[in-house]
């Protein structure tokens, strides 16, 4: 489904992804784990289309789409979906009319019609319900005042109503509590299936025990330096990542 | 006189008819005596008139039948109380026949009921040229439970000098909304003043949108709030190809409260000024400025506030903010704040800032699949809409922001 080849992208002239390849099949959920400082967050935003990236070299494609050249709304409509490590707020703008614009733009860009107010409301309170979002969360400007736990929740959210084929989830359980893990888990698990795919990024094997990986790659130094099962990822919680840093330093 | 006076001066006194009244000659000596301001005017500095106004369009006239015919085209059906004029004058024949309802008279002004406005020339002009104007009773104690509208059209086919002068007033514990439409077409020149008077108590709610308005613009609200009154004044500008839009409020009466708010919307070559000065000449009195800007292309904005506390306004609050968006490398925006303040037991303060788009946001709206002028679109919006919350009136709130969204709807914002 994703597939990114010899991936090298500078910031402000520093390297940062290093002939990156990785490829995520229809329907796997693919694990990112690596140190700090190895390109994890970078991949994700190259991935959905930041702009002050410099891409160098290299290929990714969705479904078989070169997407190098589309724009992230562009990317969205295709069935991409990034779960921010740290969401935006936006004040003033309200979180209800937030998601309508969102859904509704991405229909549009398929070719279908707009939700009817009424449907949206519906699926929105059915989903935020399940995520233990209230009304009154919804009623906020977007992200405006809420705590890690509930930004990350929000993400989940969205997600579950854009229902993205492709989603990436940058460092989903940085900054949430044991509950807020579970229930944003479970909002993910409840996606999984055929056609759907994850790349999970993460420092810790923690988040692995609720949302199961596939596969696990380990990113160091701007590429992926050694890929294996789920007890790869038990592995690196027991040793560290020393042996990836000095490893890519030799 | 301050130096030669310009070619647009002696136009001026050219129109003037033979037959003016003894005040009117006396405005129009001042006026003269001041000169047209430019850059030279400290207050007029960023607004350079004397420049901009290089001929003098014919005067307009007290419309015919044509004219009539013309601004009548412009109306749409309405459901608020409507008050129209053309060219400045009330026409009567195309407003609604507001005396009819409870509490709201209705006639036409004459030159002793405005109060004293603040010293400037334009004001002055104003003074010597309007004929025509209305005034707007309501009275002590009515509530009036509909929007009144005043829509100010053009029946000109061509460029004509505008110099409406109208003055609203409301008795004692009165309540009204007031809704200002000024839609005079991109032609000509306009120097137009309007006098607010509450009474003591009385609130009112005020929003005036003014959109294509003339070639050259000065637009005076002079405001004189009594005891406890509360006047809410909210401007929404745009397509201004050169408008000062100046307010000279006086709190005279203890306890007086003054919201005072606008989004002004440039692209193009527009400029547009907004203007203020604020005298607290009572204690305890609450003055709130907030302003926001949103200028694409060439557009050039300006803010100038001047809050004014003399030493017997004690437990004056005064507060004024400005902020600016910009869409373009060249855009410009100038901010002037002032407190001039002579009492110790005061809590005021100003500020001003001048921003960009946030990138960060952006590319959050854009990773959900809003495209990007959409979501510059939205941020936009969502910059300048709460100035509209000074309004107490959900009405008036929810028509400008309707006029905003439409708006940012019509054109590409520009980068």
């Amino acid at each position: 489904m994703l597939e990114i080849d010899n991936l090298h992208v500078s910031v402000a002239g520093r390297k940062i992804l290093d002939g990156l390849t990785l490829k995520v099949e229809d329907g796997q959920v693919a694990a990112i784990m690596g140190p700090n400082g190895s390109g994890k967050s970078t991949l994700s935003y190259v991935v959905a289309g930041r702009a002050d990236y410099e891409v160098q070299d290299g290929t990714i494609r969705l479904d078989g789409v070169d997407i190098m050249e589309k724009s992230p709304a562009e990317r969205a409509a295709m069935g991409l979906f990034l779960v921010f490590q740290y969401p935006l707020e936006i004040p003033g703008v309200a979180t209800m009319t937030f998601l309508k614009a969102a859904m509704n733009a991405q229909r549009k860009a398929r070719g279908a019609a707009e939700l009817p107010t009424i449907e949206f409301m519906k699926q929105v309170r059915a989903t935020a319900a399940k995520l233990n979002i209230s009304q009154d969360m919804l009623k906020r400007p977007v992200n405006v005042g809420f705590s890690g736990g509930e930004k990350k929740r929000m993400e989940i959210l969205q997600m579950a109503l854009l229902e993205p084929r492709f989603s990436i989830l940058d460092e989903m359980d940085s900054g949430l509590d044991i509950d807020a893990l579970k229930t944003c888990a479970e909002g993910v698990n409840a996606l999984r299936g055929e056609g759907r795919s994850f790349l999970v990024i993460t420092h810790y094997q923690r988040l692995l025990n609720f949302i199961t990986a596939d596969v696990v790659h380990v990113m160091s130094r701007g590429r992926i330096v050694k890929s294996g099962g789920p007890e790869l990822a038990l592995a690196l919680e027991a040793s560290g990542y020393a042996e990836y840093a000095e490893g890519a330093a030799a | 006189m301050t130096g030669l006076s310009s070619k647009a001066e002696d136009e001026f006194g050219r129109l003037l008819p033979a037959d003016v009244t003894p005040s009117a000659r006396l405005f129009f000596d001042q006026f003269q005596r001041a000169g047209l301001p430019g850059r030279r005017v400290e207050s007029w500095h960023y607004s350079d008139l004397r420049t901009k106004l290089r001929a003098v369009p014919e005067m307009a006239h007290a419309p015919d039948d044509a004219a009539r015919a013309v601004a009548r085209h412009k109306l749409e059906a309405s459901e608020r109380l409507r008050l129209v004029t053309v060219d400045g004058f009330f026409a009567p024949d195309l407003s609604d026949d507001i005396s009819a309802v409870a509490g709201i008279d209705i006639s036409p002004v004459g030159e002793a009921e405005f109060f004293g406005g603040a010293a400037d020339p334009m004001l002055d002009l104003n003074a010597a040229f309007s004929r025509g104007g209305f005034l707007l009773d309501i009275a002590v104690g009515a509530r009036i439970d509909r929007v009144i509208e005043i829509v100010a059209l053009t029946g000109a086919e061509t460029d004509r000098s505008r110099f409406g002068r109208s003055l609203i007033r409301l008795g004692a514990g009165a309540r009204a909304e007031i809704l200002e439409t000024r839609d005079e077409g991109f032609a000509g020149f306009g120097d137009s003043a309007l006098f607010i008077a509450l009474g003591e108590d009385a609130q009112l709610d005020y929003a005036c949108r003014c959109r294509e308005t003339a070639g050259v613009e000065v637009q005076t609200v002079n405001v004189m709030l009594a005891a406890r009154a509360t006047l809410r004044a909210v401007s929404l500008l745009a397509q201004t190809p050169f408008l000062r839009r100046q307010f000279f409020v006086s709190l005279a009466g203890e306890g007086a409260e003054l919201k005072l708010a606008g989004a002004v919307i440039l692209g193009r070559n527009d400029h547009a000024d907004m203007t203020m000065v604020v005298h607290h000449n009572a204690p305890a009195c609450v003055s709130r400025e907030i302003f926001k800007y949103v200028l694409g292309d060439h557009a050039n904005g300006v803010f100038q506030g001047k809050i004014v506390v003399p030493p017997h306004a004690q437990k004056t609050d005064g507060k004024m903010m400005c902020r600016a968006l910009l869409l373009s490398d060249e855009a410009a925006m100038s901010a002037k704040p002032e407190l001039e303040i002579f009492a110790d037991d005061v809590a005021c303060g100003h500020g001003a800032a001048v921003t960009k788009l946030d990138a960060q946001q952006l590319f959050y709206l854009e990773t959900r699949g809003v495209p990007h002028i959409e979501a510059e679109k939205i941020l936009i919006d969502a910059f300048a809409a709460d100035v509209f919350d000074a309004l107490e009136s959900e009405v008036l709130r929810d028509l400008l922001r309707t006029d905003l969204s439409d708006l940012l709807g019509e054109e590409e914002p520009a980068s």
